[in-house]
């Protein structure tokens, strides 16, 4: 009798287990599956999270409006979101189910580039190569900003922002409009991808290139830290007329209220790419006041306001430089997979990601929620695969955020 | 010089926020002679709740911190049943995994309900720097090794000089002869987990006073640092607990202020190797027999 229990306990949990794989289905069903593996879990989940929220907000309009048309055929969008959790294992994993048990067309994410390195090292990295027994799981993501990734595959799409273009434009705007200003100290996060490769792959060379500025000193900390008194009272030591705080929201948090107490008062304050969200007025308003961040987005046109209320009424979900173009990958792969003409059969799909691969090698530009992005070609030897668009310059002021400085194709909307 | 010294200070008050939660382990551990890995989540749960009667009447530090109490106390009870109470005698290590699972189930409960977005926590003892002569000292971490202090000295009492804390010794010592002369298990031990809880409410009120946010990964925190804090101080010793913290403070503060954060914890946990190649009972722990 209890050994009966076992039994039904384990074909239970089997059976648990299996749900995803057969809860989704192909064309034959009516549908259409896209895959995404965010940081749904862990200290990066508010980033994972407001992404997925933007990406299902596209999938819902596209149902809305009727799904896509494959082979003539109007099919509905489904979603398979894996957590990550940040976490290069759970990533490593995540990427084998979509491939393989979900069998996605296309996967979005993920958030961190920690995660994203290992990852698109198992996809494929020549198109074509038989004896290459790489995933050929087509990525276009969105939130992974690390200069580079890109290139590790060909089946790597970026639509994410430009840092080392993003930090060039401001040390040139600072020498120019606030040429008083010549000291520089810089913090980052030394166990965070993206905040060192800001520091070292983008604002370092950038401050070089200007040779305006003398970096007066250079702290690091990592990303979960929140104890960071003797880095700032080094910057206090310091005290340079520049503070470039290349960190995520919660060592942002915790460094400015220490400079705070310290009383480290830097003319300028520039932040991390990331930091243009609402977390960080969720969690230090007061002291983060003042601190300008570079960006793709803002929502200052009435369509870019929309798709942000609705996001957040629908599913709480923060529309931000990183969680936008997941939005705006759903939109465009659904006229992709119009014009690819795919089949969307299990026998069909390894064809199918690649028909759409090679669609959005030859996008060339398409439209963003603030203005027109340009996916650069397969052959550009900077930054193949990855996107040129607006940015804008945002500052915290009276805890909201609001545009510093627009080009002015923006300022016209 | 004055700036090494300045972080020898700060580290010094930082480190009783660390000898507090090793000390919540280390009496655990002491009496019951297992591990709970659960009490980091049990200062997180405390330091989520007490920020409620803050945000909803205002209320004082004092309220605050006895909503964190009173909540640490029922997830510490939550745990001592779910946890221990049933796993039988001779699988000692089985308490450690299903308090790991604890650990996972509400850190991951709490990134649900809140999106792993941090809350705001007030600032009490003010948000800038006590100038004292030529140092800055923070005020929340003078009130942390003052509330340590007494936190101390009342475990203590209890410890010496109450018939509760005779009977924790009792148990500590030798369970069995501890039974046979009628001291009730299981009335020790989840009085002890009332007493360890109790501690880990006011542990998390002070740890999201000083990080200045509840956060879900406050407990992984809390629970790194107090086992390394029992180990470094000596398992279940309660004075190894205090001089583990205090040590593991000026440690961390020393090695970021002349090697960098990378070096931070390299330089602890060498340390902390190094005590116990050399020192395997810890820095007050009793020697094996």
């Amino acid at each position: 009798m209890r050994l009966d229990a076992r039994i039904i306990m384990v074909a239970l949990l089997v059976a648990v287990l299996a749900l995803p794989g057969w809860a989704l289905a192909f064309q034959n069903e009516g549908t259409l599956r896209i895959g995404g593996m965010w940081a749904l879990s862990g200290g990066a989940a508010f980033f994972g999270k407001s992404s997925l929220g933007l990406a299902t907000l596209a999938m819902d309009e596209i149902n809305e409006a009727g799904g896509v048309k494959v082979d003539g055929k109007a099919v509905k969008l489904t979603m398979a979101a894996q957590d990550d959790a940040c976490n290069a294992e759970q990533g490593l994993a995540a990427v084998r189910r979509l491939a393989s048990v979900d069998k996605v067309l296309f996967s979005l994410g993920p958030t961190c580039s920690s995660v994203a390195e290992p990852v698109f090292g198992t996809l494929q990295k020549k198109l074509g190569d038989t004896s290459d027994t790489g995933l050929q799981l087509l990525f276009f993501t969105d939130t992974a900003t690390k200069f580079g990734l890109a290139k590790l595959s060909p089946w790597v799409f970026r639509n994410t922002p430009d840092e080392p273009g993003m930090y060039d434009f401001i040390v040139g705007y600072l020498k120019e409009k606030h040429p008083e200003l010549k000291t520089v100290m810089v913090s980052y996060e030394s166990d965070f991808a993206h905040s060192s490769a800001t520091w070292k792959g983008a604002l370092e060379p950038a401050l070089k290139k200007h040779g305006h500025h003398q970096v007066t000193e250079v702290v690091d900390w990592r990303w979960q830290d929140t104890e960071m008194g003797a880095q700032v009272t080094k910057l206090r030591k310091a005290s340079a007329d520049v503070y470039f705080s290349l960190t995520h929201t919660i060592s942002t948090c915790a460094s400015m209220k220490e400079m705070k107490r310290q009383r480290v008062r830097p003319k300028m304050i520039v932040g991390i790419t990331s930091l243009a969200g609402t977390e960080v007025l969720i969690n230090c308003p007061d002291v983060a006041e003042g601190i300008i961040s570079p960006s793709n987005f803002a929502p200052i046109t009435p369509r870019a306001k929309q798709i942000a209320d609705k996001a957040w009424d629908k599913y709480k979900a923060d529309s931000n430089i990183h969680s936008v173009p997941a939005y705006e990958n759903v939109h465009l792969v659904k006229s992709l997979i119009e014009k690819a003409a795919i089949k969307n059969t299990e026998e069909s799909l390894l064809d199918d990601r690649r028909k759409v691969r090679d669609q959005l090698a030859a996008v060339g530009s398409f439209q963003g929620v603030l203005g027109k992005i340009t996916m650069r070609p397969e052959s550009d030897a900077v930054k193949p695969r990855d996107v040129d668009k607006d940015m804008l310059l945002v500052q915290i002021k009276s805890s909201k955020w609001t545009v510093f400085w627009a080009p002015p194709s923006l300022q016209q909307k | 010089m004055l700036d090494a010294m300045e972080q020898l200070i700060n580290g010094l008050l930082y480190g009783a926020l660390y000898a507090l939660i090793g000390g919540g382990f280390s009496i655990l551990f002491g009496v019951m002679r297992r591990f709970n890995m659960a009490y980091g989540s049990t200062i997180m749960a405390a330091a989520y709740v007490s920020l409620i009667p803050f945000t909803r009447f205002q209320a004082p530090a004092v309220v605050m911190v006895l909503a964190g109490v009173a909540m640490a106390v029922l997830v510490g009870l939550l745990v001592e049943f779910c946890c221990f109470r049933f796993i039988q005698k001779g699988h000692e290590l089985a308490p450690l995994m299903t308090t790991i699972g604890a650990l996972i189930v509400i850190t991951e409960a709490i990134i649900h309900a809140t999106d792993a977005v941090g809350l705001r926590y007030p600032s009490p003892f003010g948000e800038e720097s006590l100038e004292v002569g030529r140092f800055l000292i923070r005020p929340d971490y003078l009130a942390v090794a003052v509330v340590g202090l007494v936190c101390f000295l009342v475990i203590f009492w209890i410890i010496h000089r109450t018939r509760l804390g005779l009977a924790m010794r009792a148990v500590a010592e030798r369970p069995e002869a501890a039974q046979i002369l009628g001291v009730n298990l299981r009335t020790v031990n989840t009085l002890t987990f009332v007493l360890t809880s109790a501690l880990a409410g006011v542990i998390g009120f002070f740890a999201a006073v000083t990080v200045g946010s509840a956060r879900p990964d406050l407990g992984v925190f809390a629970t790194g640092k107090g086992l390394v804090v029992m180990v470094l101080g000596g398992l279940g010793s309660l004075p190894g607990a205090i001089a583990g913290g205090l040590l593991l403070g000026i440690v961390e503060f020393q090695a970021t202020w002349f090697l960098g954060a990378t070096f931070r914890d390299i330089v602890a946990f060498l340390i902390l190797f190094a005590i116990l190649v050399f020192r395997p009972s810890g820095l007050l722990g009793s020697r094996p027999h």
